[in-house]
């Protein structure tokens, strides 16, 4: 019966998630500090947490005109909508001989304008509410994930608990995924093992993998560069926020190390998939180690202390 | 689940039982639908402007006869005073005061139909003697032109059976009007311009068959009333009653009947005068409302004016009908919500907006359901292509939105006309609200096409399709509109059941098979 097999395996559901820790432990009046990538970017900032240079952006549709203008001398970037959700709505771009490339496509100019004024009038947004189409820098892939990933910005997810690190995984866009990190789009999902950075088992479209589809590398044991700064910036991001359950999507700059791309506060559980492991029990022993927060409030002790709780929690229940 | 939602779940489904129990209980209150033939609930509602003359306002009223029982009547005029008239023909109504600005006249009364059979056999024909030369029925006027040569000679040509078989005389005027006179909707009401052309209007027809039974020695009169329809407004009838021996016979030259009077006619009166007519105002406008209750008229009573003074105050059964109307489609949206919400929470099936599915569901389901299907087949697909071939204008969201809004509404407009020219019943009205959210959902699936893939969107748009098709059997069920219309109080239960599902940390359903390939593999170590 796998039903019962689900709760033996400490599988968490999206109703459980929801009641107990999205609706539990975040404060609704903080959402916009993660929904918001702008508003999200200067938290970190402040915090000097790494995040990637804002360029430009447009908040209306006068300035969706001037957008274009000021880009022209970065060489790359990507344009994204402030609120959007599930990566949709973004576009990876760049200079060719004055030329806009989007992938190997060339892009319009009229049709980069009129995906900015899309974003401007809410579509992507996530509830159709008017937008801001931002402009920042495109991250280049630490050349370590060469060999995993041939095209895109691999990112890391942490799911960050109360302020310890409760569960992670990586995301390797594919040629399937068209570049784009998104595992219901076709990128692989693997997991981390939070103790030592080695990625253990991996799901592509809900099917396990073994190898890279692109390069045909094998997936485990490989192992995610500088990963103990990957946690350290995660934990300190969400610290930020305020919200007791936060996903981290940090990604290993070839220049910068480790920056935090984005935070959520609903993060997916297909994190599960990856991992190939349950996340209750080990929200569970935090709970444990942890009785007496009020709901939304982070454990105490320095960052390297509550990841050092994290490790050891996730090494007891693989 | 905490305890505090289990408690709080509890408290309001018990407080929606309780409070429906207590009802059913002591007043006698049945929990299900017991008369599929119920009376009758009509609303007449009289609009009438003036200028601070004195003025009557007078209009048909029904009585009890054969084929019908009438009860409840209440009758409320602003600032008028109000008389029942009895006369030979029926009873009237009359409101008299001074009409200054707009009086709103209501006259509402409940009504159990049975329909009545009037064969014209043997029985009847043995007790028909000839009417008296100065019968009333018998007179010619401007209205039935009796003694017109056009009259006479159309009776001499039908070559009538003798005088002794009324029966056949009435049958062969009947079939000539039905059968060789058509009814068109612009044609005109006079009795002689119908019979030259061979085409009238319904009451062209009627007046035209009351002619020639007079003209061919037959007392014969014209019948007003109502034709109730569920969920329909009612629409003014007239037809015609021929005199055989002691009994009043029902045709309908245009309806094609010929000794019966539906179960679904109400007569208001006979005679020449119109259902409201008035004197001393400036405008008079009105128009009836109807609805059919599933209970029988003694438990009407009781829900009407239970002994509880508060009960009474609380009934819903005494509202304006257009009021009790809109209850009855709103008190069921609690259920409709409450299936959807298991359907997404409990099932966890993606759908397009909340409460989209539900919505439509409830504005489709006064449609039969190839009219549903057609329309939002329809809808779709042309937004969807519509959408697709806009792409390349690169238009702004709204005005691209509105352009969609003026495409489907061009399509519903045709779709009226072809409906009109195919002879269907009208069953566009009232779907406008269907119309506008489908436009929205379209612009929902275009952008998920787009964002997530076409087979992404093609699924959500199949779930959502689901959780309408499971809400629409609840809105169509009798017995659930009775319910919720009759208990209201069971929306306290529906928000018990909401709060349960609303603390329902278990998983979903469509969890089961995401997760499957984590609980099928094998142990590990």
């Amino acid at each position: 019966m796998s039903l019962a097999e689900m709760r033996r395996r400490g599988i968490l559901g999206i109703n459980r998630r929801n009641v107990l820790y999205t609706l539990g432990q975040n404060e609704r009046a903080r959402y916009p500090l993660v929904d918001d990538k702008l508003l999200t970017k200067q938290l970190c900032r402040r915090a000097n947490i790494p995040v990637p240079r804002l360029i430009a952006s447009a908040n209306t549709h006068r300035e969706v005109g001037q957008l274009l203008g000021r880009v022209r001398d970065e060489p790359a970037f990507v344009l994204k909508p402030a609120r959007g959700a599930m990566g949709n709505g973004i576009l990876v771009l760049e200079w060719r001989d004055g030329q806009l490339y989007r992938g190997v496509r060339r892009m319009a100019e009229g049709a980069f304008v009129y995906h900015a004024a899309g974003i401007v009038s809410g579509l992507y947004s996530l509830a159709g509410h008017s937008d801001e189409a931002l402009v920042e820098e495109r991250l280049e892939t630490d050349p370590r994930f060469a060999e995993l990933v041939a095209d895109g910005v691999p990112d890391t997810r942490i799911i960050v608990y109360r302020g310890i690190p409760a569960m992670s995984m990586v995301r390797l866009p594919t040629r399937a995924s068209d570049g784009r990190a998104n595992l219901h789009q076709g990128a692989v999902g693997a997991g981390i093992d939070l103790v030592t950075g080695l990625l253990g088992r991996a799901v592509q479209r809900n099917r396990e993998v073994l190898a890279s589809p692109d390069t045909g590398v094998s997936i485990a044991g490989f192992e995610i560069p500088e990963f103990d700064r990957v946690l350290d910036t995660a934990v300190r991001a969400t610290d930020e926020t305020g919200l007791g359950y936060v996903g981290a999507d940090v990604v290993v700059d070839a220049r910068y190390g480790p920056v935090v791309l984005e935070l959520n506060a609903r993060p997916g559980l297909a994190i599960q998939l990856a991992n190939r492991a349950g996340l209750r029990p080990r929200l569970e022993a935090i709970d444990r180690v942890h009785p007496d927060l009020a709901d939304g409030e982070r454990a105490p002790g320095t960052p390297a202390e509550r990841i050092a709780l994290g490790r050891e929690i996730a090494s007891a229940n693989p | 689940m905490s305890l505090a939602i289990r408690l709080t779940g509890a408290l309001l489904v018990a407080l929606g039982l309780a409070v429906a129990a207590f009802k059913a209980l002591r007043h006698d209150i049945p929990l299900a639908p017991t008369e599929e033939r119920g009376p009758w609930e009509v609303e007449l509602t009289i609009s009438v402007r003036g200028d601070g003359q004195r003025g009557s306002i007078r209009a048909l009223l029904p009585s009890t006869e054969p084929g019908q029982t009438i009860f409840d009547e209440r009758a409320a005029g602003e600032r008028l005073t109000v008389a029942i008239q009895e006369a030979a023909e029926g009873r009237a109504g009359v409101w008299t005061g001074r009409l200054e600005g707009v009086h709103e006249l209501v006259y509402r009364f409940r009504v159990q139909l049975t329909g009545l059979e009037t064969p014209i056999d043997g029985v009847l024909v043995a007790g028909d003697t000839p009417p008296s030369e100065r019968d009333v029925y018998l007179r010619a006027s401007a209205t039935f032109p009796v003694s017109a040569p056009a009259v006479v000679e159309r009776i001499e040509q039908l070559g009538l059976a003798p005088a002794s078989d009324p029966a056949a005389r009435i049958q062969t005027v009947f079939a000539f009007v039905a059968h060789e006179v058509q009814t068109v909707e612009s044609g005109g009401d006079d009795a002689l311009l119908t019979l030259e052309r061979r085409e009238g209007s319904a009451i062209g027809k009627e007046r035209l068959l009351v002619t020639l039974l007079r003209a061919s020695g037959r007392r014969a009169r014209l019948a007003q009333g109502l034709e109730l329809r569920e969920g329909a407004v009612p629409s003014p009838n007239t037809w015609v009653e021929v005199g055989l021996g002691e009994t009043w016979i029902t045709l309908s030259a245009d309806e094609g009947i010929l000794g019966r009077r539906p179960e679904n006619w109400v007569v208001l009166g006979r005679g020449p005068r119109p259902l409201v007519e008035a004197t001393g105002a400036r405008a008079v406008g009105h128009r009836f409302r109807s609805v059919r209750e599933h209970l029988r008229p003694d438990e009407i009573a009781s829900l009407m004016a239970p002994d509880d003074p508060l009960l009474a105050w609380l009934s819903l059964y005494r509202l304006p009908i257009g009021t009790q109307a809109m209850l009855r489609w709103l008190l069921l949206l609690p259920l409709g919500a409450v299936v959807t919400a298991i359907f997404r929470n409990v099932v966890g099936l993606r759908t397009y907006g909340t409460f989209m599915p539900a919505l439509i569901a409830l504005a489709l389901s006064d449609l039969p359901p190839s009219w549903a299907a057609g329309l939002l087949g329809g809808v779709l697909a042309i937004g969807v292509g519509a959408r697709i071939a806009l792409e390349r204008l690169r238009l702004l969201m709204v005005p691209r939105l509105s352009i969609l809004l003026c495409l489907v509404v061009l399509y519903v407009t045709s779709v009226a006309l072809v409906n009109q020219h195919v002879g269907g019943r009208d069953w566009l009205s009232g779907t406008l609200l269907p119309i506008v959210i489908i436009t929205m959902w379209i612009e929902r699936i275009t952008i998920t096409a787009e964002e997530e893939g076409t087979l992404e969107a093609m699924r959500r748009t199949f779930w959502s399709l689901v959780v309408a098709a499971a809400v629409l059997p609840v809105f169509q069920s009798e017995l659930a509109g009775y319910l919720v219309f009759t208990f209201p109080e069971l929306t306290f239960a529906s928000m018990g059941l909401l709060v349960w599902i609303g603390g329902y940390t278990g998983y979903r359903v469509v969890e089961l098979i995401r997760f499957r390939s984590l609980t099928h593999e094998a142990p590990q170590r």
